[in-house]
């Protein structure tokens, strides 16, 4: 049993991986203008570069989906941290408003030093690498907010725990939206098109912004990922396994809320990936949770630049922001869940 | 029961003058203030030379009347709602209602530029009606789908779903501006033609919700003891979901989408009149007309001399009452 699972597991890697690939290649290649595949490997490999392409490759759509891809890594594992902890296949960072956190904190920063998000010189840099920790702050914040409206008798009850953050969605968003309109013209723009969830003025500095965040709150969650196959159990049983289980929720809560703050900092609110990643992963490689937890992120990861291509290409030559592709592709499967879910 | 008509009569009786103060208020002070007298003769001598005159005439006045009468609409339509539904967070802006018509304007203004504005009213209608019938269609087709807790969510998910492919094909044919334009809060630009069709419509709504007031009543008891007494539930379903339809397809068609007016107005009026609905749905009228008419004068100063969205200060109301209500009631059902 084990081993089979394993080899399950191995094999969907390595079709994830492909897909991955197919998306990321269908991503490059096309565009504004199209280049060959030929094209796109010489400018990598070093080989006849040419200046212009290496500008768009390297300048746009390399970044673009660097950051596809961390984004849906980083929402597609704390999906799966969420659902365990809260033990509800329904929860996902930003129906429980913890991308609305992090996004009003974001814009408050965006607001008080005036960001230019497009600039790169080195002033910048150091107010870039500020932003997930601002995000961060917004984002626990709004899970203080959320599981302290949701605790009864010391229990999470899941369904407070999604009506208040439906409320905390719509404060923060409207919170936001003041905010975003009291700025100037140019950071009002950069602002808007930011909190609908977008990632098409990604670059490198967003990159580095955000990779140890995943590197190592990522790692952290997997190695701990054994405990929320525990979760799953009953409380008065996980007690007796002695493992103190409060402490370990509200580690991996906080875990999970880095993650997402670190994606919302660079690309914006993204919806409902960290709610199909993990339920898809599950049905690939079943429910332990370190073989749930890898799976989920690349499927986030490939969801991600797939649908930022569909945003690009098919609404050409103006962009449509991911974060609403997601919504579209997403919320027939919310729903078809909802449908499955017993009440 | 003697004592909540002494209240409900009372509000009724106290809301010609709250409502003129507020109105006078909200004519008076803004960018600019205008002296009461200024505004006085601006109605009785109107001079079109003095622009004070013409800031009142076609700025002002016609927009508190709009908020005026959106209040009044979309607290009555969620004081039916939640009778109906007996769902303590059913409201036209959860429930899809916003979205929906937002959804059919958008589909409109790309695939029929140009259409008269009685005709953006009538399909304005048809979008709220499309939105709450998809959520309500939904809710009813999954296990405890209409239990409080569940079409919230299911109209908040439906809602967005609706928004985001409006969005996407306002983008496609790039009219997303004008879309915008349209189903943004709007307070500040009503339109003149919108405002005078608005209130035959609007008045259907209103008419319609007063006549299965009582059944309303007698629903929010129970379904059970509705068809007990001999009920017509079904049609009784269908006349207030009409005046809920008529009611917010208006409301959105004249100012844009603007939430928590509908989920809020009604717990408060709830609270001060009881249970009974003949007495709630003029009240939240009264209430509603009255309370989006303060969140609009207030909605000029908090970022003066910056207008601030209207949606972003009854969200300073709803979102924590949103809370309290769920943290008192939880998952329970009940109007």
């Amino acid at each position: 049993m084990r081993k089979k699972t394993s080899s399950v597991f191995v094999m969907t890697v390595s079709i994830l991986m492909l897909f991955i690939l197919g998306a990321g290649y269908l991503h490059i290649t096309n565009g504004v203008f199209d280049m060959s595949v030929m094209d796109v490997l010489k400018t990598l490999l070093r080989i006849e570069p040419n200046s212009k392409f290496d500008l768009v490759i390297f300048e746009f759509r390399l970044p673009r989906i660097v950051i596809a891809a961390l984004v849906g890594v980083g929402l597609g594992m704390a999906g799966v941290v969420l659902q365990g902890i809260t033990r509800n296949g329904l929860a996902d960072p930003g129906i429980l408003g913890i991308n609305a956190g992090a996004g009003a904190a974001v814009v408050i920063f965006m607001f008080f030093f005036q960001l230019r998000l497009t600039s790169a010189d080195m002033s910048s840099w150091l107010s870039i690498l500020m932003m997930p920790i601002f995000g961060f702050v917004g984002g626990a914040m709004a899970a203080v907010l959320i599981f302290s409206f949701a605790l009864k008798n010391g229990h999470l009850d899941m369904q407070r725990l999604i009506l208040t953050g439906i409320a905390i969605n719509s404060g923060f968003g409207a919170l936001s939206l003041f905010l975003s309109l009291r700025m100037n013209a140019q950071d009002y723009e950069a602002a808007a098109v930011w909190m609908a969830g977008s990632i098409y003025n990604a670059n490198w500095i967003f990159v580095v912004t955000m990779l140890p965040w995943l590197i190592l709150l990522g790692f952290y969650v997997y190695r701990k990922s054994y405990l929320l196959d525990y979760f799953q159990l009953e409380e008065d049983s996980i007690t007796s396994l002695g493992i103190a289980v409060e402490k370990e929720k509200m580690k991996l809560l906080l875990a999970s809320v880095g993650l997402v703050s670190a994606c919302v900092s660079v690309s914006g609110s993204i919806g409902f990936i960290g709610l199909m990643a993990p339920h898809i992963a599950k049905q690939l490689v079943g429910i332990q949770h370190r073989y749930v937890m890898p799976v989920s992120a690349l499927i986030g990861a490939g969801l991600l630049i797939l649908a930022d291509f569909i945003g690009k290409t098919v609404f050409a030559p103006s962009e449509l922001a991911v974060g609403i592709v997601v919504s579209i592709i997403g919320i027939p499967y919310f729903l078809y869940l909802l449908v499955k879910s017993k009440a | 029961m003697k004592k909540t008509n002494i209240v409900a009569f009372s509000i009724l009786a106290a809301s010609p003058f709250l409502i003129a103060i507020v109105a006078l208020v909200s004519v008076m002070y803004g960018t600019k203030d205008i002296s009461a007298i200024t505004v006085w003769q601006a109605i009785t001598a109107f001079d079109p030379s003095n622009v004070d005159h013409q800031i009142v005439r076609t700025g002002r006045i016609p927009r508190i009347a709009a908020v005026l009468l959106v209040g009044a609409f979309l607290a009555v339509a969620g004081a039916v709602m939640q009778g109906i539904t007996r769902n303590y967070l059913a409201s036209p802006s959860l429930m899809g209602v916003n979205d929906g018509s937002a959804f059919v304007i958008t589909l409109a203004i790309v695939f029929f530029p140009g259409l008269p504005n009685y005709q953006m009213i009538l399909l304005s209608m048809l979008g709220s009606a499309l939105g709450a019938g998809i959520v309500f269609g939904f809710g009813s087709l999954i296990r405890n789908g209409l239990s409080p807790v569940r079409l919230a969510i299911i109209g908040t998910v439906i809602g967005t779903f609706l928004s985001s492919i409006a969005t996407a094909i306002a983008m496609y044919f790039q009219v997303s501006q004008t879309v915008s334009v349209w189903y943004n809060t709007k307070v500040h630009m009503v339109d003149m033609d919108m405002l005078m069709l608005a209130i035959p419509f609007g008045l259907i709504g209103l008419v319609l919700a007063l006549i299965s007031a009582k059944a309303i009543t007698i629903t929010s008891l129970g379904e059970d003891i509705a068809i007990g007494l001999g009920q017509k539930t079904k049609t009784v379903k269908i006349i207030s979901m009409l005046a809920v339809v008529c009611l917010t397809g208006t409301a959105v068609a004249l100012v844009g989408k603007i939430a928590f007016v509908g989920l809020v107005i009604p717990h408060i009026t709830r609270f001060l009149v009881g249970v009974d609905y003949r007495f709630i749905i003029p009240c939240a009228a009264v209430v509603g007309a009255f309370f989006l008419a303060l969140c609009d004068v207030l909605s000029r100063f908090v970022n003066y001399p910056f207008e601030t969205p209207i949606g972003v200060l009854t969200a300073l109301v709803g979102v924590p009452f949103f809370l309290y209500l769920v943290r008192k009631h939880g998952g329970e059902k009940r109007a």
